[in-house]
């Protein structure tokens, strides 16, 4: 038997804690580190508490404002935190890995959540008894029946709720047309860092002033909308400012109580570093930093983001800063990555709670992906890489925690080096970094109708998506829809085996009386439409809704575009702005393999008639092994197989022309998008048995990835059919997710190295969107779910994240294993 | 024109330069008595059966009336019987009954090559024909590599040599890159663990090394346990190559990946060598000539 080749991360599991201790000694950030890995996050509920005691008393004032308030409120009232050994401050949250409160959002079901939540099976949470009582007692009956989520329930008209939510109390998700606007209160998103570390808060009170002098006081619109939102930016500046001061002050009284000389001159140094920033532009790297910091988790603290905030370019924006200190000599590589990692530790401890059970499900692992961009284009389109990007390779490749996600952007003139090193990085094993295609993306949004220097310009943010912070506009959480469950309303003419009698879908006819595949194909795409249309219906009323339920000042003043028309971030329409929304496919390679199956099986070969079919199906293939086996053996999505490629590229078309006929009216761009998070495991729990051979209610396929185990042509095949399957006619398409997984013998030494740049430069010209790897051998990821006590520290691939092994439900954890693994190529 | 195929491999890393597509041309002149690919011998196709992927158990008896030659009962193959007419296949739905080997067009083939194309543009990657000994299908393969050369598709040949001159040479001038195998430098002790001398295996070579001098030549010998894993063996290929020019070589470690595939169609595992001492393996590497 041969040893198994091992990666890096696989290595240090095995090799385990001796090293580890004794790394710890030296590294900082080691440290910090391990004071809470591994231990269950735990609610603070100060973020809640805050902004429910300051919108009791707002009630009736223009809602920025409000927001405004609450934010200063927060600012005055929440304790603020000093951490041992740290060198970078602020956390929102007790000490520990920590998850907070946004009772705008769900507050309608925040009780119940929270008596559910430490016992639930995907990312639980403690909370300790005192605070949910206040939480049951003061917090949530505010919220009741003013959040954003009950209004969409009502303003749904019936045959979209229906697909939309389950009649019980609490309009849970029913996973068909799934909305995704009332678990964040926002999409992915980015901010203009640069901005704020090069004019502070001080800068942008005075662009607010100056406005607001300039305000005609006989215009209605002045007084009643430009008028509020240049308060609320005001107010919000003063209250990051004074949240920064309080940090400083709590610095400077902790250095005046501590013993050790070195440990009081950094904690002098962060007291002074808290006075000067964000009020002001930051000079140093290490004020950069920490002002990046504080934005970012102020932002954090006033609003959901789907995902997180993400960082944006941090080797662009941080450049200048770093190569100052260099050059003066004051700064060297060693300590620019402990002030990186000293973030990264306290990005890891904030944990992205999603309180209902539709949010935790889709974020599986306490997932949140605050995504750091490299690489890439500047603006002037040459090629961005520089020192600064290496460093934060090289700390994923020595500090390997999953926060913060790391994204190499790849254009055709990506250096060597960095090709090497990103496939180095890759190599270690532990996710990163996702790769993103310039040579896809850029021209995209060039047609979308960015200028060049923009589109250059974009940063990664969320799972594959992509922002420009200056010129998108579009916030509102769209759709993730379905459409197995579409292919199973064609089975059923309209019903579903999980639904019983309930006439769900449309009657599109017994499916036994289709007498060719055609037939079979129009009801399946009468199905998928009619899904597009109550998306959309859902989309209208999201749109509408929305800015009457959330504001996000700070958000707003660090955009151009809202500073120049004084208008927060969440109003439907933005002049000048690009408005880049989505709806998702789920189940991409389910419904393509099933109807390949249907089409070979039953119409071509006549091997199975559709009641026969049918039966195999109703009956989960219990006693219907041979027919499996055959539907099973039809052609199948990812082996570069025209037969089913074909099928893909059709069904993309359809959804493609239907949006580009119906998305102008709702003024936006709603693209088509393949990347499911981990929600392809919940939306497989309501679809029963499928023509490709999948038993009932287990995982979707994810993104644009093959069913599990179906893609048995190699990692070169998923890229051919990923490409066919596109249509490239269209500027109505948006990220596909792309997994794949190797195992660490196929990439072993300089040549796998060399072998994997190559199958990347590949991916890169047939203008992909994304694609990451897993590099672990399938014994790693069994023994771990056998001995989690021993991989405490395992992580893994999920959708654009990467997350601790141990921490995903067991149907995730199953269904990554259940993915192909590539071992010869 | 059509030529017997038993598998097409896209992706391979470890055949030629870049990343190449690999088409297995079924055939071979020899008899190693190490073949990890027995299914490549013979030149006709042939049914085997895998067991694991039955699903008798669950009640599936679809391939008990398919041989017309009686050769299937109870899901049990009776080898000698088979004549590999594949009926058995086209009922089995698990496809533990399957065919090795599939007749196709050169042109068909070509068009499956090119649709990887993309993939070839990094490290100069292509076409390999294998086998088998793919020059045991003449002029098939002839056909194969004038029409990938004629859509500009880098292409290698991995031979053993024991073929005719005429269609090696012609051949040559259709290849970019040849790999090739010296097994041993004395006859007789090549014929008695191939089955045929290598006189004109190595002819062949002096042939390509005259004749061809601007095409790379990669040679390669299998290292097998018993046969040829001395410092002798091994040192005597090396002198025969030394100051050839445009040529590397390289060692391959035995492996016995091949020892189901025996068991798949229905024939009995021939005597294989012992698992190869990795550290001698080691040692014996210090004699190739890289790249």
């Amino acid at each position: 038997m041969a040893v198994l080749e091992l990666s890096p991360q696989e290595r240090r599991i095995q090799e385990n804690h001796e090293r580890a201790a004794a790394q710890e000694k030296e590294r900082r950030p080691l440290r910090l580190l391990h004071r809470f890995a591994g231990t269950r996050p735990r609610i603070d509920i100060e973020r809640g508490r805050y902004f429910t005691e300051s919108f009791k008393m707002t009630e009736g004032e223009p809602l920025i404002l409000r927001w405004a308030k609450a934010l200063y409120h927060y600012a005055e009232c929440a304790t603020v935190y000093i951490d041992d050994d740290q060198l970078i401050v602020g956390r929102a949250g007790k000490e520990g890995r920590y998850g907070i409160l946004y009772p705008e959002l769900d507050g309608d079901v925040l009780d119940e959540a929270i008596r559910n939540l430490p016992s639930r099976e995907s990312s639980p949470f403690d909370i300790s008894d005192a605070d949910a009582e206040i939480i049951v007692k003061e917090i949530a009956p505010y919220w009741k029946g003013k959040t954003f989520h009950e209004a969409l329930v009502q303003a749904l008209p019936d045959k979209t709720r229906q697909l939309t939510y389950n009649e019980d109390e609490e309009h849970t998700s029913r996973y068909i047309v799934n909305e995704t606007a009332s678990f964040r209160s926002s999409i992915q998103w980015v901010h203009d860092y640069e901005k704020p570390l090069k004019n502070g808060f001080k800068g942008i009170r005075a662009e607010a002033e100056e406005a607001l002098s300039g305000l005609d006081e006989f215009s209605a619109v002045d007084a009643l909308e430009k008028r509020p939102f240049l308060e609320a930016v005001i107010l919000t500046a003063d209250a990051i400012i004074l949240w920064a001061h309080r940090h400083g002050k709590a610095a400077q009284e902790k250095a005046e109580q501590e013993k050790n000389p070195v440990r009081k001159a950094e904690l002098l140094e962060i007291s002074r570093i808290c006075y000067k920033v964000p009020e002001n532009p930051a000079e140093t790297f290490y004020e950069a930093v920490q002002s990046q910091w504080f934005i970012q988790l102020f932002s954090r603290i006033e609003q959901k983001t789907g995902t997180v905030i993400s960082n944006g370019r941090m080797d662009q924006y941080l450049y200048p800063y770093y190569k100052a200190d260099k050059e003066k000599g004051q700064l060297d590589d060693e300590r620019a990555s402990e002030l990186l990692e000293c973030v990264w530790v306290s990005m890891a401890q904030y944990i992205d709670l999603y309180l209902s059970k539709t949010g935790g499900s889709f974020n599986e692992g306490y997932a949140h992906w605050e995504a750091v961009t490299v690489g890439g284009q500047t603006k002037e389109g040459e090629d961005a890489t520089n020192e600064l990007t290496y460093i934060f390779l090289r700390s994923k490749r020595e500090f390997p925690l999953n926060y913060p996600d790391l994204a190499a952007r790849i254009h055709a003139r990506s250096p060597r080096r960095y090709l090497y090193e990103v496939v180095e990085t890759i190599k270690d094993g532990s996710g990163f970094p996702k790769l993103i295609n310039d040579e896809e993306v850029i021209p995209l949004l060039l047609a979308k109708g960015a200028a060049f220097e923009e589109a250059y310009d974009y940063a990664v943010s969320g799972c594959s998506e992509v922002r420009m912070p200056n010129r998108d506009t579009y916030t509102s959480p769209c759709a993730y829809i379905n459409f197995a469950a579409a292919l199973e309303m064609t089975l059923y003419n309209g019903k579903m085996q999980k639904y019983g009698e309930e006439e769900i879908g449309l009657s599109t006819g017994d499916a036994e009386n289709f007498q060719t595949f055609d037939e079979f194909l129009k009801a399946y795409l009468k199905q998928q439409k009619n899904f597009m249309k109550h998306a959309f219906i859902q989309q209208h009323e999201i749109i509408r809704l929305r800015s009457q339920h959330f504001a996000a000042p700070l958000g707003s003043s660090l955009h151009e575009l809202c500073m120049k028309q004084c208008k927060d971030i969440h109003e439907p329409h933005i002049e000048g702005g690009i408005d880049l929304g989505y709806f998702e496919f789920i189940g991409y390679a389910t419904v393509i393999d099933s109807l390949a199956a249907i089409k070979k099986v039953v119409y071509e070969d006549k091997r199975l008639t559709m009641a026969r079919l049918k039966e195999a199906l109703e009956h989960n293939f219990e006693g219907y092994e041979i027919e499996r086996q055959i539907l099973k053996h039809a052609p199948a999505y990812g082996n570069n197989d025209s037969y089913a490629d074909e099928i893909g590229r059709l069904l993309d078309r359809e959804l493609l022309e239907f949006t580009k006929q119906y998305s102008k009216e709702l003024g936006v761009h709603l693209d088509l998008r393949y990347v499911p998070f981990t929600s392809n495991v919940p939306f497989g729990k309501v679809v029963s048995a499928t023509p490709n051979g999948r038993k009932a209610y287990t995982p979707l396929s994810d993104g644009s990835s093959a069913s599990q185990g179906a893609d048995h042509n190699g990692p070169a095949a998923i890229l051919l059919s990923n490409f066919a399957t596109k249509n490239y006619n269209f500027r109505n398409r948006a990220a596909r997710l792309l997994n794949v997984k190797l195992s660490p013998q196929c990439v072993k030494g300089e040549a796998g190295t060399e072998k994997l740049v190559s199958y990347i430069e590949t991916w890169r010209d047939l203008k992909l969107w994304h694609i990451q790897f897993n590099i672990i051998n399938q014994e790693t990821l069994l023994d771990a779910q056998k001995h989690p006590e021993n991989y405490g520290d395992l992580l893994v691939r999920v959708a654009g994240y990467s997350a601790y092994f141990c921490e995903l439900s067991k149907d995730l954890q199953d269904d990554i294993i259940a993915r192909t693994a590539h071992v010869a190529i | 024109m059509k030529g017997l195929i038993f598998n097409i491999q896209p992706y391979s890393l470890h055949d030629g330069p870049g990343i190449r597509t690999i088409v297995f041309l079924k055939g071979c002149p020899l008899r190693c008595r190490w073949c990890s690919n027995p299914e490549s011998q013979l030149k006709t196709p042939q049914v085997y059966l895998d067991c694991t992927k039955c699903i008798r158990e669950s009640g599936c008896n679809l391939c008990d009336q398919s041989c017309p030659a009686g050769a299937l009962h109870d899901g049990i193959l009776e080898h000698s019987l088979c004549d590999h007419c594949g009926k058995c296949a086209g009922v089995c739905p698990s496809q533990a009954l399957s065919v090795y080997g599939k007749w196709m067009e050169a042109e068909k083939v070509i068009d499956l090559i090119e649709k990887d194309s993309v993939f070839y543009a990094h490290g100069k990657g292509g076409l390999t024909l294998s086998g088998g000994e793919p020059f045991a299908q003449a002029e098939f393969a002839l056909e194969l590599l004038k029409e990938a050369k004629k859509r500009r598709i880098h292409t290698a040949v991995e031979t053993c040599g024991s073929c005719s001159r005429e269609v090696l040479r012609e051949a040559a001038g259709y290849l970019d890159y040849i790999l090739y195998d010296v097994k041993c430098m004395d006859p007789e002790k090549h014929e008695t663990f191939t089955g045929l001398r290598n006189t004109e295996i190595l002819s062949n070579l002096e042939m390509l090394f005259c004749e061809y001098e601007g095409v790379h030549k990669h040679i390669r010998t299998p290292v097998i346990p018993g046969f040829n894993d001395t410092e002798e063996e091994i040192r005597s290929i090396r002198s025969f190559l030394d100051g050839r020019p445009n040529c590397t070589y390289e060692l391959l470690p035995y492996h016995r990946f091949g020892e189901r595939k025996y068991e798949l169609l229905g024939r009995r595992l021939p005597d294989l060598p012992k698992e190869l001492d990795t550290e001698l393996f080691e040692r014996l590497k210090a004699n190739e000539i890289p790249g």
